[in-house]
């Protein structure tokens, strides 16, 4: 066993490891500098530019509030001032520069930077101001900050090898250095390589004999074109953007509920596929709102900017998480398209970079116009969002609406025959015979309140389709009555003669317990009133489902009189959680009137309708910030709740509840308790409005001949399909302007409650500035973003590509195009890949046309090299930043996945809809957020693209942040490639891999035959090669080893070809298939499986 | 010279693998545990990972183990004892105190503000004479090695800002948790358990969240591991049903033999790393299951803890745990008690939290210090804010709620480097407002990081083109707090 606790002495790690291990870091210790050596002339952006940020601007840089001693180094004028006497550079004598002086100086109150800062000057960089002086001291402006131009290409010596303009800049540096480039990768090598980098799936060996088989010269060229056309491309490219725009399933705060925006990510992978234009596809998502009569389409892509977390906690101050919001537009935005740390900006001018404290909030006001509240809905999307139907729905939508129109129309023309019946049936009427008659479809409880019984109940409750858990789990306590429970409590059972009958004569303190019934919850429908005559004190409860606590903690529904009026809660907790509306008109005193309340399930307060005598009534809202469950296990109570000051005096009679949300046609039936007969004993000219309408629906409903009855019942039908059609479609969080737009303030220390000055919308000076003409809002910036003088975003853009390819950027720092970012390696073909993105020469490209330049980048000769690592490169260049050598680096996450699921044949290749939830281990959302549940799903979601898996921000999918996926809190431009214990625990036992080995086992079994066939298929598969002798040898014997322990162990042999929920082939041997399946799941640990090489 | 050949391949595999803190195995180990292969080669002895010349001078402490109280236990009911408030029972918090104080939005809008004494018992406790509450007997009888700061204060008001506040420095998420910037910065002392280990009791009340034991933006190996109560403790730590130890073995050897075939081939270091990573693994998943199995633990043990630390899950297990973990060289050891957000019905809930607590953490306090093992182990009980002095909700006789309270609060340290015996700092008589000797956030941060030997504004991550801390740019050592 090994011990715990190791007292062996650390080995001295051999000095290549150390530099291979440092491939592991993203951090601050370099390994090859990106710059080139500097020896011959100092380069100010390579070599001058680096120190003076990190070491110096700090104290002399943009930040007026840090400047010590007015001294000003980011720019020329204050760099080569005069001051005082001296002049801190002159160039071409380093000697009369007081920069050499202070730097250099021997006494600790002149050195600098001074003793105490956190950052120091060494020799190395002193000499290097020192020689940059001496050559004339060329200042020059950041390099990213300039547009990049189209220069002509690099002489090199090697002609032969340059495939295509990207080579030329390779290989001049390559020759600079010394070094040559290496052969090419073999082309199964190559085609695995540029099928998981394009499509994020490795090619079946169909395709690769295909590859192999074909001689011609563009072999390579078709099976790009064939990857790039693949619907799969788009997946593999919305996982890196996904990144960026923060996507995730839930809000990220607190319990973490869900939110829908699947819609807006389904959208990305579309854009990708169509191969939409660069510029297109940012301004679509900045602000496909404002453009004219935007699409469905563009207004979904808006959702871009709503992915940002959003907090629904109780005690929230909206208006401080509303700047948060704001913030990490601003953020994002700066990091997607400009490269730039504009955060740091929130509270103080830029450190290191060009922009001021008032710039970030002149970017801030663009952003800002959004009619939106700081505490966001705890449990599906946060206003304002939209309808978003797929194009599938869309047709469905359509053919409904349709089939509505003409059944309508129909309909309308049966209207004289209708007319005759009526006219016929109510002449047949015997009138003298009472038939009473109202709204009994969805009626879950009647109470007639004639004497101590009840009637007509059926607790049935509907639940919001698609949200996974947002209820409690507290079910079952005390205090529960049986659904036929009818109790009059804190007096004796007393009735008067009522509006119906007989009614509940209540007098202020006794009330009726109803028991189990109206336990209805924030996202159902449901409907509930009664006839009431108040008397006395205008107060108290009338109907209620909430805690009998004091009235101001109590959690429930409840309709009761305050001051005269009617007023409506459902409540969480009052002050915070709750919907609650009061009719602006009282109701009058010792009088029969009938109240009805109806709720939609929306949540919101204009959800809730309030009627007296069957009229709507005008509501003053008083809060509408509901937020979660208010169910309660106490019973429905008429006219009591919120404990014993709050019950009703007067009369209550006929109590109705419905889980549905009543439209005001059917209250107004409802509140009109005439008899049919008796309104047909009306002669016809003298029928009220109510009368007519009551009379025609049930006419309708009950009496006509069965030609009209049916006509009406499809049409009523069609109608509720329609409108449970519409209501049931996806939504998606968008942007949106508000009319009067919301004042901008510069933020003391960024706090929200500390204003400053006004600001305007602007764009940074130190940028191009905003076409003249263009509209001064997101569609101005969104435009400015892919404006072809703005020098970063074209090339923001292509690094990231490149890193996607080449596994690290041109410019390291993805994120981080500023002075304090790492400097090019290869500064003129990021260059040149910029200009060639906006402005092909490729023919067949279009401007800004991301296929065309990701083809550039694969069928170059530096893409197509050998991934295999010599000592002396491994010392040379350790990052492999020069590219004497192929890429080869660790898959993604969702590529590790995919790739298991679909070598073994799992994977379910289906696009888009939402999001899935596989195996993850029982309890894990549980264990630190009690109320929520992870109802694993089953059948073909199990093997869906990893990047549909349902992203908790708060707990991520274990497999996927095992191998270093994004968090989805914040804007990520760059992922961790790490090598770490968890991931080979992960690969080995995790359910999906272990179930995908021996999927892929049955497969291999199936496919071919022998030992050496069965491990030959397998490695294709899952490798694209072929197995070398010795690997088969090993292979072989290893599996003969398992089968002997299988055959000894019936019981493990079923457990271990038992994992997961796909079906076992049973007409495989059982002992050969664990065996197989110890083989296979070895195979997909291979380093080389999870290795792009 | 080829170094792959000569150097690692030819290597048997014994000599390669069995030596868990040398050949490349090792260094591998140290770019997972806290930090990379450049620090390992000069970190002391027994240090893995790690930056250099961290710790940046002697501290006392040599690891954490911090007991955080989720949800916000309340200061006057515990430690900060305010006798004078019994006389001011109902009346009105006196705008004079409250000094437009910004409120949460569950009592902004409450019409009066009454406030509500403590109903529980103070007595003054050990030789040092501090206050503690009857609800908390067991850490009432060694308040004698604790030193209680009255007078931490805090700019968040919700929950989930907050105690991201306390774990990151930043309210809002992305910056590395503490646990993470010290195994980045001090590396690991065991090779085989990871040097930052997270784990979660307390059921109901406020939610936990990943980011809390998260590594931000250091990679991703800087993460502390969260022990679970079910199932593995580390996730899929376990074999797959049906696979025995000596499948796994094969496995891993043929593995290990194709991969080292590929790294000849290839000569990509990355290969090397993955494979000592698989034997690491191994070794977790025999490590890992016997730092769990507190079978051998004695009578004594559980008497210290409560015969609660037999039942995995409970904040007692986790207390154990913790000092095994403590013991076995974890660097930072962060346990998550649930459950201290009493809105309403304070004196029921918050006795029910002391009572799963109490016992457990005085326990741990007194095995720390009978081992040895208290002068370098700093220990923190504490949540990420106050309580209110007014009421929220009704205030009765029996009962009263408390909203929020950033602005003064107690915790205890214990410990590592921190004075024993001795309270720190005044809040005015309704424990509303600091009097004397205020604390933030920082700057409990910065002094933790000092008694481990570290400069808090020394151990930097450039990210995004500027050098993060852990403190940001605020910060001071608390020097009154130092033994």
């Amino acid at each position: 066993m090994p011990r715990l606790m190791s007292d062996k002495p650390g080995l001295r790690v051999a000095p290549f490891l150390s530099a291979g291990f440092l491939i592991l870091t993203l951090g601050n210790l370099v390994g090859l500098s990106a710059a080139e050596p500097v020896a011959g002339k100092v380069d100010f952006n390579r070599d001058i530019r680096p120190i003076l940020s990190d070491v110096c601007f700090h104290c002399h840089g943009p930040d007026e509030n840090q400047r010590e001693a007015d001294l000003r180094l980011d720019n020329k004028t204050g760099a080569f001032a005069k001051r005082d006497g001296s002049t801190t550079i002159v160039p071409g004598k380093p000697g009369s520069s007081e920069l050499i002086r202070r730097i250099t100086s021997t006494d600790p109150d002149e050195r600098m930077p001074p003793a105490d800062a956190d950052r120091k000057l060494n020799p190395q960089q002193i000499e290097l101001f020192r020689r940059w002086i001496a050559q004339g001291a060329e200042w020059k402006q950041h390099w990213s900050f300039v547009a990049p131009k189209r220069q002509p290409l690099p002489t090199v010596k090697n002609k032969s090898w340059i495939a295509n303009p990207v080579d030329a800049y390779i290989l001049a540096r390559l020759e600079r250095e010394g070094l040559s480039p290496s052969p090419p990768a073999d082309k199964t090598t190559l085609i695995r390589r540029v099928s998981l980098d394009l499509t994020g799936l490795p090619p079946t060996p169909a395709e690769i004999d295909a590859f192999l088989a074909d001689d011609s010269p563009n072999a390579y060229d078709k099976v790009v074109d064939r990857l790039l056309k693949s619907p799969r491309y788009g997946e593999r490219m919305a996982v890196r953007w996904l990144d960026l725009a923060r996507y995730a399933d839930t809000s990220g705060y607190q319990n973490d509920g869900e939110r829908f925006m699947w819609r807006w990510r389904d959208w990305v992978i579309e854009a990708f596929n169509n191969n939409m234009p660069f510029d297109q596809f940012t301004v679509e998502q900045m602000a496909g709102d404002l453009l004219p009569n935007p699409t469905l389409e563009q207004r979904i892509a808006t959702a871009f900017h709503r992915n940002h977390r959003g907090n629904a906690e109780g005690g929230v101050i909206p208006e401080e998480f509303a700047v948060e919001y704001v913030v990490d537009r601003v953020e994002t935005t700066a990091t997607v398209w400009l490269g730039l740390t504009l955060g740091c900006t929130r509270c103080h001018d830029h450190k290191y970079d060009p922009f001021s404290q008032k710039e970030f909030y002149q970017l801030f006001a663009y952003f800002n116009n959004l009619p939106e509240n700081g505490r966001a809905i705890k449990d599906g999307n946060s206003p304002p969002y939209i309808q978003a139907p797929t194009r599938s729905q869309r047709k469905q939508l359509a053919k409904l609406r349709s089939q509505l129109a003409a059944t309508e129309t129909t309909f309308r023309k049966l209207g004289p025959d209708i007319d005759r019946a009526q006219v016929t049936w109510e002449k047949s009427l015997n009138t003298e015979k009472q038939i009473d008659w109202t709204v009994t479809e969805n009626l879950v409880a009647r109470f007639a309140l004639d004497a101590e019984a009840r009637a007509d109940q059926k607790p049935s409750f509907s639940k919001k389709p698609g949200f996974s858990a947002p209820t409690n789990d507290a079910k079952a306590s005390g205090g529960r009555k049986p659904a036929d429970a009818f109790e009059f409590k804190d007096g004796t059972p007393t009735f008067a003669p009522g509006k119906l009958g007989r009614a509940a004569d209540l007098d202020g303190k006794r009330y009726i317990d109803a028991g189990d019934v109206g336990k209805f919850d924030f996202f159902d429908k449901f409907s509930c009133g009664a006839w009431i005559n108040p008397q006395g004190p205008q107060g108290g409860m009338i109907l209620s489902r909430m805690m009998d606590a004091d009235l101001k903690r109590a959690k429930g529904y409840r309709m009761r009189l305050r001051n005269g009026k009617l007023e409506v809660s459902l409540s969480v907790r009052w002050l915070d959680d709750a919907i609650r509306v009061e009719t602006v008109e009282p109701v009058t005193a010792d009088r029969w009137q009938h109240v009805m309340m109806t709720y939609d399930g929306s949540r919101l307060a204009k959800g809730v309708k309030v009627y007296v005598d069957g009229k709507p009534q005008k509501l003053k809202v008083n809060l509408d910030g509901l937020n979660q469950t208010f169910q309660t296990d106490d019973p429905f109570r008429i006219g009591a709740g919120g404990g014993p000051v709050a019950r009703f005096h007067g009369l209550i009679d006929d109590v109705r509840l419905y889980n549905s949300s009543l439209s005001s046609a059917q209250v107004e039936q409802i509140a009109n308790v005439e008899s049919i007969n008796s309104i047909v004993r009306t002669s016809p000219d003298k029928r009220t409005g109510p009368q007519q309408r009551k009379l025609r629906a049930y006419f309708l409903a009950e009496q006509a001949p069965q030609p009209i009855r049916d006509a009406h019942r499809s049409l009523v039908s069609l109608r509720i399909q329609t409108a449970t059609f519409i209501e049931e479609l996806p939504t998606v969080m968008v942007m949106q302007e508000m009319e009067t737009p919301r004042e901008t303030f510069l933020l003391k220390r960024g706090e929200y409650d500390k204003h400053g000055e006004q600001v305007q919308r602007g764009t940074p000076v130190s940028l191009h500035s905003l076409r003249d003409g263009a509209p001064n809002n997101r569609l101005g910036l969104a435009r400015w973003l892919v404006d072809e003088s703005n020098p970063l975003t074209a090339r923001v853009t292509v690094n990231r590509y490149w890193e996607m390819l080449f596994g690290t950027g041109i410019v390291k720092t993805v994120e981080d195009f500023g002075s304090q970012g790492e400097a090019p390696t290869h500064p003129e073909l990021l260059d040149w890949l910029a200009v060639e993105f906006v402005s092909p020469q490729t023919k067949s490209a279009k401007p800004w046309d991301v296929k065309a330049i990701l083809k550039t980048m694969v069928m170059s000769a530096a893409y197509r090299q050998s991934s295999k690592v010599t000592p002396a490169l491994l010392e040379k260049d350790p990052e492999n930043r020069l590219l004497a050598r192929g890429p080869r680096f660790r898959l993604t996450a969702e590529t590790i996945r995919d790739q298991a699921l679909f070598v073994s044949g799992l994977m379910v290749e289906k696009r888009g809809g939402p999001s899935v939830k596989p195996y993850q281990p029982a309890g894990l959302w549980k264990e630190i957020a009690t109320s929520t549940g992870y109802p694993q799903d089953h059948g073909e979601k199990l093997y869906r693209r990893s990047m549909y898996t349902f992203w908790k921000r708060t707990v991520a999918p274990p497999s996927m942040v095992a191998f270093d996926a994004a968090a989805r809190e914040a804007c990520q431009a760059r992922r961790a490639r790490t090598n770490t214990p968890l991931q080979a625990l992960t690969l080995l036992n995790e359910t999906a891999f272990v179930e995908a080995a021996r999927v892929l086992a049955e497969r291999t079994m199936t496919e071919a035959g022998t030992t050496t066939d069965r491990v030959t298929r397998a490695y294709r598969l899952a490798m694209s090669r072929r197995p070398s002798p010795v690997e088969l040898r090993i292979l072989s014997a290893g599996y003969d080893a398992h089968l002997a322990h299988y055959q000894k162990n019936p019981d493990a042999t079923l457990k271990v070809i038992s994992i997961g929920e796909s079906k076992r082939n049973e007409k495989l041997s059982p002992t050969e298939l664990a065996a197989w399946t110890a083989i296979t799941g070895l195979i997909l640990n291979l380093d080389e499986v999870v290795t792009k090489e | 010279m080829d170094p792959f050949t000569e150097n690692q391949l030819h290597i048997n595999r014994r000599h390669f693998f069995g030596n868990a803190a040398t050949g490349i195995g090792g260094a591998a180990l140290a770019s997972l545990l806290g930090g990379d292969a450049m620090a390992a080669d000069k970190a002391p002895t027994k240090r893995s990972g790690g930056l250099p010349g961290f710790p940046n001078f002697t501290g006392k402490a040599k690891r954490v183990i911090y007991l955080f109280q989720s949800g916000a236990p309340s200061q006057m009911d515990l430690y900060d004892y305010k006798p004078k408030l019994k006389d001011l029972r109902a009346t009105e918090l006196p705008d004079s105190i409250r000094q437009g104080q910004r409120l949460t939005g569950m009592t902004s809008k409450q019409d009066s503000f009454p406030v509500a004494p403590t109903k529980f018992k103070f007595k003054q406790r050990g030789k040092s004479g501090a206050w503690v509450s009857e609800l908390l007997p067991h850490i009432a009888n060694v308040a004698d090695d604790l030193c209680f700061v009255k007078t931490i204060y805090t700019q968040a008001i919700n929950h989930d800002p907050a105690i991201t506040f306390f774990q990151t420095g930043a309210q809002l998420a992305g910056r590395p948790s503490m646990g993470s910037w010290l195994s980045y910065g001090l590396g690991s002392d065991n090779a085989d358990l990871p040097a930052f280990v997270a784990m979660v009791s307390g059921s109901g009340g406020q939610p936990l969240y990943d980011r809390l034991w998260g590594s931000g933006f250091l990679p991703t190996r800087y993460q502390g591991i969260k022990f679970r109560s079910v199932g593995d403790p580390v996730l899929f730590l376990s074999n797959p049903p049906g696979v025995a130890d000596e499948t796994r073995r094969r496995v891993l050897d043929d593995l290990a033999k194709l991969n080292r075939l590929k790294l000849e081939e290839y000569g990509d270091p990355e290969i090397a790393t993955r494979l000592s990573q698989y034997e690491l693994a191994y070794r977790m998943q025999t490590s890992v299951p016997e730092l769990t199995d507190i079978s051998g633990e004695t009578k004594q043990t559980f008497e210290l803890y409560g015969e609660e630390a037999k039942k995995p899950g409970t904040y007692a297990f986790n207390c154990l745990l913790a000092r095994r973990l403590a013991e076995r060289g974890v660097r930072f050891i962060q346990l998550f008690h649930r459950g201290w957000d009493q809105h309403t019905e304070l004196p029921k809930g918050i006795g029910k939290q002391c009572a799963d607590t109490d016992r457990a953490s005085a326990g741990l306090i007194a095995d720390l210090k009978q081992r040895g093992m208290l002068e370098d182990t700093l220990v923190v009980w504490g949540g990420e804010f106050g309580r209110t002095v007014y009421c929220q909700g009704k205030l009765t006789k029996e009962d009263y709620g408390r909203d929020h309270h950033p602005r003064c609060f107690s915790i205890w340290m214990a410990g590592g480097g921190i004075k024993p015996g001795m309270s720190y700092g005044t809040t005015d008589d309704y424990c509303y407002n600091i009097a004397e000797n205020p604390v933030h956030v920082h700057d409990l941060h910065a002094t933790m990081l000092h008694c481990l030997g570290i400069d808090h504004k020394k151990l930097v991550y450039k990210f995004q083109g500027r050098y993060f801390r852990l403190t940001d740019v605020h910060g001071n050592v608390v020097k009154e707090l130092l033994a």
